[in-house]
């Protein structure tokens, strides 16, 4: 059972973006039984439709799809009752956030709403992490600590950086933070993804693509290559995911 | 045939013995790899020689590049010299985020010339970290038009663009493909720059070359065009290098 963990939906004012039709035929191509949808920040800046959008899919195909509920926190109580209205309307899986596209620290106050909502219906939160500016491994420890009942899902390795330096600190936080996961999309060093599975746990690591950001197909040979045995590749494909976002296998 | 133009053997900074890159060849199908160490020669005693020693331990599957802290001014280069003539390198790596030496400082564009006078390549680290900019190390580029300039990570994660358009505007830099995570950029290098600009590299072992190769497949080139990025054009620059300093 293949399930990706992160799949943007819909086309984005920053110049990305697929249809669902597109991320079925892939998904078929690939051998992708289920995804987690992420909803696109689109041109008019209105994260509210794109949300019915995700919503919209998942009921097409509930066997295929899982949503994901966007909010920009500076929004404040909107922010609030629109994570209300993902989790209480379209039964959204969890929370995305998104640092680097809604400029927001990862650790900022402003958070704090939003968060507490989302520890209210017990769902997990999934932040754009590694952009070092705004979701720096180091600001996503600081707000996963303060928040040990939430399970975060760092992405990107929890780390977005080609010499490699941010790796130690994004293993601080998977150390520091036990309520801390991290997809596998685009992570620099292959061998990352390894020595967490192997080193820090077998359960802290879920294969998400962040397609189209990045290409699916090549995500996939992060695992797909890993060196690691293969019940630790079940757990890297889905099992890990199914259980954080309390999906059902198919 | 495969050659992988940056890879890494080391027993200082990060430990990777020559075995560990070995074994990933053998699994991805890598004929040759060109190594060099994580960290920068003189500063770390014995780095040359380490490279010398392994390459000389693995002389049909392994090449050495030097990696130098230009900041080291005349000491650099007689480290330099020493290791293309006497340990037979083949190209210079240089790091700037490492030794936060900026690609257009004057020691650096020294270094630079000296390895042209060998007709060694130029490898940089080139991502989004300060000093590394492709924007930047296009300064040294243009201060030195008969240095081969390869971008190491072609500008890893959020600089890619601007490594395509420096390459478009100096015919001295080539592109490398480790590491960065996107497929398609390699077909748009290829389509915009030429294929005989563009090399395979993996920046293993932290990086599988085994992944870095199905990287290049899916890019969808011709079959010549892969075959250039694989390696016919890394074989051209190294063949063309020399142990000889020449006259400037």
């Amino acid at each position: 059972m293949i399930l990706d963990a992160r799949v943007y939906l819909g086309h984005s004012l920053f110049n990305y973006g697929q249809s669902l039709a597109e991320i079925v035929a892939s998904m078929e191509h690939l051998g992708i039984d289920k995804a987690i949808l992420a909803p696109v920040k689109p041109r008019n800046y209105h994260l509210a439709p794109m949300n019915e959008l995700v919503a919209d899919a998942v009921k097409v195909h509930p066997e295929r799809f899982l949503g994901l509920c966007r909010v920009d926190p500076w929004q404040a109580e909107a922010a609030v009752e629109e994570a209300r209205r993902g989790f209480q309307e379209f039964g959204s899986c969890g929370l995305y956030l998104d640092p680097w596209e809604e400029n927001f620290q990862a650790n900022s106050q402003i958070l704090i709403p939003v968060l507490q909502e989302a520890q209210r219906h017990n769902k997990p939160v999934v932040i754009n992490a590694g952009h070092v500016r705004v979701s720096h491994p180091a600001q996503i420890r600081d707000i996963a600590s303060q928040f040990p009942e939430v399970q975060f899902v760092a992405c990107n390795g929890g780390q977005i950086n080609i010499s490699g330096i941010l790796q130690f600190e994004a293993r601080r936080m998977l150390e520091a933070c036990p309520n801390t996961v991290i997809d596998t999309a685009g992570t620099y060093r292959e061998d990352f993804i390894e020595e967490i599975m192997t080193e820090v746990g077998e359960e802290r690591v879920v294969f998400g693509s962040g397609s189209p950001i990045y290409n699916q197909e090549f995500e996939m040979t992060r695992v797909r290559f890993a060196h690691l045995e293969p019940a630790q590749k079940q757990r890297l494909w889905g099992l890990n995911a199914l259980k954080i976002f309390g999906a059902k296998s198919r | 045939m495969i050659i992988d133009s940056h890879t890494h053997v080391d027993r200082f900074g990060w430990y990777d013995p020559p075995e560990t890159i070995i074994r990933l060849m053998n699994e991805a199908g890598v004929d040759q790899s060109i190594i060099m160490t994580y960290v920068d020669a003189p500063d770390v005693k014995g780095s040359i020689e380490y490279i010398a020693e392994v390459v000389q331990k693995y002389p049909d599957r392994l090449i050495g590049y030097a990696r130098m802290n230009p900041r080291r001014g005349e000491e650099a280069q007689h480290l330099f010299k020493k290791a293309m003539e006497e340990y037979g390198f083949k190209g210079l790596k240089l790091h700037p985020a490492g030794n936060r030496c900026h690609p257009a400082r004057q020691e650096t564009i020294d270094l630079i010339r000296l390895a042209t006078r060998y007709r060694a390549p130029v490898l940089f680290h080139c991502g989004d970290e300060e000093f590394t900019l492709p924007l930047q190390i296009a300064e040294s580029a243009k201060a030195c038009p008969d240095a081969t300039i390869i971008l190491g990570h072609c500008g890893g994660y959020f600089h890619t663009s601007d490594a395509v358009q420096v390459a478009e505007r100096y015919p001295n830099i080539i592109l490398e493909t480790s590491a960065m995570p996107y497929p398609g950029l390699i077909k748009e290098a290829v389509e915009r720059i030429g294929a005989f600009r563009v090399l395979y590299a993996s920046d293993g072992p932290g990086c599988d070359p085994t992944i870095e190769v199905h990287k290049v497949k899916l890019a969808g080139l011709t079959t010549a065009d892969q075959e250039a990025v694989f390696y016919r054009n890394i074989k051209k620059i190294l063949d063309n290098v020399t142990s000889e300093a020449q006259s400037t």
